[in-house]
């Protein structure tokens, strides 16, 4: 046993520790906080250099399209 | 791959009709964009005149190869939906975060390849190494994916292997050679929609088979239960399912530490969440490419965007059907055979053909996609850079299209060659092993680079350096004969840990580049201001 393989076991054994439940917590979060970042971003950020004309035209429409699908998938499955 | 799916290969007629219609349809779009040509900067960045919604069914259709549309389904039909990680945790929160941080700051630097960036942010040994590499990737990564699909085709369809590779190697170069991205990404799209809806095809129709969604469940629970009941017999234990294992059923996308699987959560998570997939959809010069000839610093965004939308279903058309393979054909031997098979059983004569399209369109599009970066970066960070940087625009068009020819003919050898190789050696995963190394340190020096301010150029060099070691000495140990020889154990638990390499060659050129840049000689005002925030008040540049 080397120095790297007692690290190695160390990080396995800790992180066998951790439920999978709370795996999919962890996942959900890191989606959900992705998210509220999104929803939080400045409107110029988020729109052509005009301004957007329609509500489609907003990114932050499809990125919070995309990160909700993927908040119900890790919630789910 | 020792499988010859008879059903599959069984193509007639008016599935050969479809093919071709293909085939000459793409090429001649592809050949028809490329004589608008005139320039450099239409040749590599498509004039910068690329629409949001054309780059985005783009990256999708770039990052979905010809051997994922049969592999995909496969492992999901080995391992269980977990492989859906790739495409889900794995592509959507890094393009999200692409698309509003990393993505416009390229483009309004007005580079042509991340290595050219790297130089403006620390020097011109970093642009070197990971020019290099990259280089060293998509040129080697063409001969495979030409060589792993014309098996593949040879297995599946019965077509001969050599015919698959020039065909294949002298359509794409043809229309990447003429066009350049223009090309690339207008063929990508037909592609992109081919490809979907090929797959598609097996997904729906699989599922009417089995008589829904539902009965699809229950028919992988019976087979899981199978699975656990052998398992529990070869262990010559009586509990048949434990907790654990109905938590982890092959519909879990989240599988524990100890998974017999390649993807535990730890390594999805850590390795492909955070560090792989982000270097992948921010550092990939294949990828980041088209978004840079998007006509606005909106449409590059909104291109990344787009893409994370319809990443959201490839899951669904091209790792689900390996769920209904389960279902429909529960006692297969080989994973890879699992859509072969289903293509024999669901699809009449002629929409055969739309699936073997589908495969295709699959693979053109990742091969054109990967010669048309490896030509920018000969003739950019090379080229132009090192040998004539004077170069005029249009001088630039021709060593692209030259460069093009000869990356097609070194594909074609580097096939050959591997087919001369002793296939027992598992060369091929051995390559793609070793190509994706660099790739966490390289995503570690190109993130900290943006968002730290004190990074400095000789710090980067060796934390590249010594992360690309890491993951090579690493690979090393992990190898029985290595490892035996040196007493060992393994290090690493699961198969192919290629996922854990990335993390600690991260850890590793992230640790160098945090230390050693304190000291280190401090960034000049150019070089901060490809810095996030960038320069302060009174400094210059551009981004």
């Amino acid at each position: 046993m080397t120095p790297i393989h007692r690290l190695g076991d160390f990080l396995r054994e800790a992180l066998s520790l951790i439920p999978l439940g709370a795996v999919r917590f962890l996942f959900v979060l890191c989606l959900v906080a992705l998210l509220v970042w999104v929803v939080r971003l400045p409107r110029e950020a988020t729109t052509p250099a005009g301004g957007a004309k329609r509500w489609d035209e907003n990114l932050k429409v499809g990125a919070t399209i995309a990160l909700l699908i993927q908040i119900l998938i890790y919630s789910l499955l | 791959m020792p499988m010859m799916i008879a059903a599959a290969n069984a193509l007639t007629l008016p599935d050969y009709v479809v093919i071709a219609l293909y085939l000459i349809g793409t090429v001649a779009f592809g050949i028809v964009i490329g004589m608008r040509m005139k320039t450099g900067t239409d040749y590599f960045l498509g004039g910068r005149q690329l629409p949001w919604w054309a780059i985005g069914m783009s990256l999708v259709a770039t990052d979905i190869g010809g051997t994922d549309i049969i592999g995909v389904g496969g492992a999901a039909y080995s391992h269980g939906l977990a492989v859906a990680n790739f495409e889900w945790i794995g592509c959507v929160p890094a393009m999200i975060l692409g698309a509003f941080v990393f993505i416009p700051f390229f483009y309004r630097a007005g580079v042509y390849t991340i290595p050219e960036f790297l130089e403006r942010r620390y020097n011109a040994g970093v642009r070197s190494v990971i020019a290099v590499c990259w280089l060293l990737f998509m040129a080697c990564n063409l001969g495979i994916m030409l060589l792993a699909s014309a098996k593949m085709m040879s297995a599946v369809f019965g077509w001969n292997e050599t015919v698959c590779i020039l065909v294949t190697a002298i359509l794409v170069g043809g229309y990447t050679m003429v066009g350049g991205l223009a090309a690339v990404v207008y063929t990508d799209m037909i592609q992109c929609v081919v490809m979907i809806v090929g797959c598609l095809l097996i997904l729906v129709l699989g599922l009417v088979k089995v008589g829904g969604i539902g009965e699809l469940k229950s028919r992988i629970d019976e087979a899981d239960a199978r699975r656990a009941n052998v398992v529990a017999m070869q262990d010559g234990t009586t509990d048949v399912m434990s907790n654990d294992q109905a938590e982890t059923s092959r519909t879990s996308l989240i599988l524990p530490v100890e998974t017999d699987t390649p993807f535990p959560w730890t390594g999805i998570f850590f390795g492909l969440a955070l560090i792989l997939s982000p270097a992948y959809w921010i550092g990939n010069q294949a990828i980041v490419q088209r978004s840079l000839g998007a006509r606005s610093e909106f449409e590059a965004k909104a291109s990344y965007v787009w893409g994370a939308l319809l990443k959201n279903i490839i899951p669904l058309i091209v790792a689900v059907p390996g769920l209904v393979a389960v279902a429909l054909l529960p006692d297969l031997q080989d994973g890879d055979a699992a859509i072969p098979s289903l293509v024999g059983v669901l699809l009449p004569a002629g929409l055969r053909g739309l699936f073997v399209a589908a495969f295709l369109a699959a693979l053109m599009s990742s091969i054109d996609s990967y010669l048309n970066s490896a030509a920018t970066i000969v003739s950019h960070d090379l080229y132009k850079r090192f040998v004539n940087p004077e170069v005029s625009d249009r001088r630039l068009l021709f060593v692209g299209r030259i460069t093009t020819s000869l990356l097609v003919a070194w594909a074609i050898g580097f096939a050959f060659l591997l087919t001369v190789m002793n296939e027992e050696s598992g060369i091929y995963a051995i390559f793609q092993t070793l190509m994706a190394f660099f790739q966490g340190p390289a995503f570690a020096v190109l993130l900290i680079g943006i968002l730290w301010r004190r990074a400095t150029g000789t710090a980067a060099l060796v934390g590249l350096i010594c992360g690309i070691a890491t993951s090579i000495t690493l690979y090393t140990l992990n190898q029985p004969a290595v490892y035996e020889m040196l007493g060992w154990q393994p290090l690493f638990k699961i198969k192919e840990p290629f996922l854990y390499f990335s993390i600690w060659a991260f850890v590793v050129t992230a640790l160098l580049l945090f230390g050693l840049s304190y000291f280190t000689k401090p960034n000049t005002e150019s070089q901060l201001a490809c810095v996030v925030g960038g320069a302060k008040s009174g400094e210059g540049g551009r981004p």
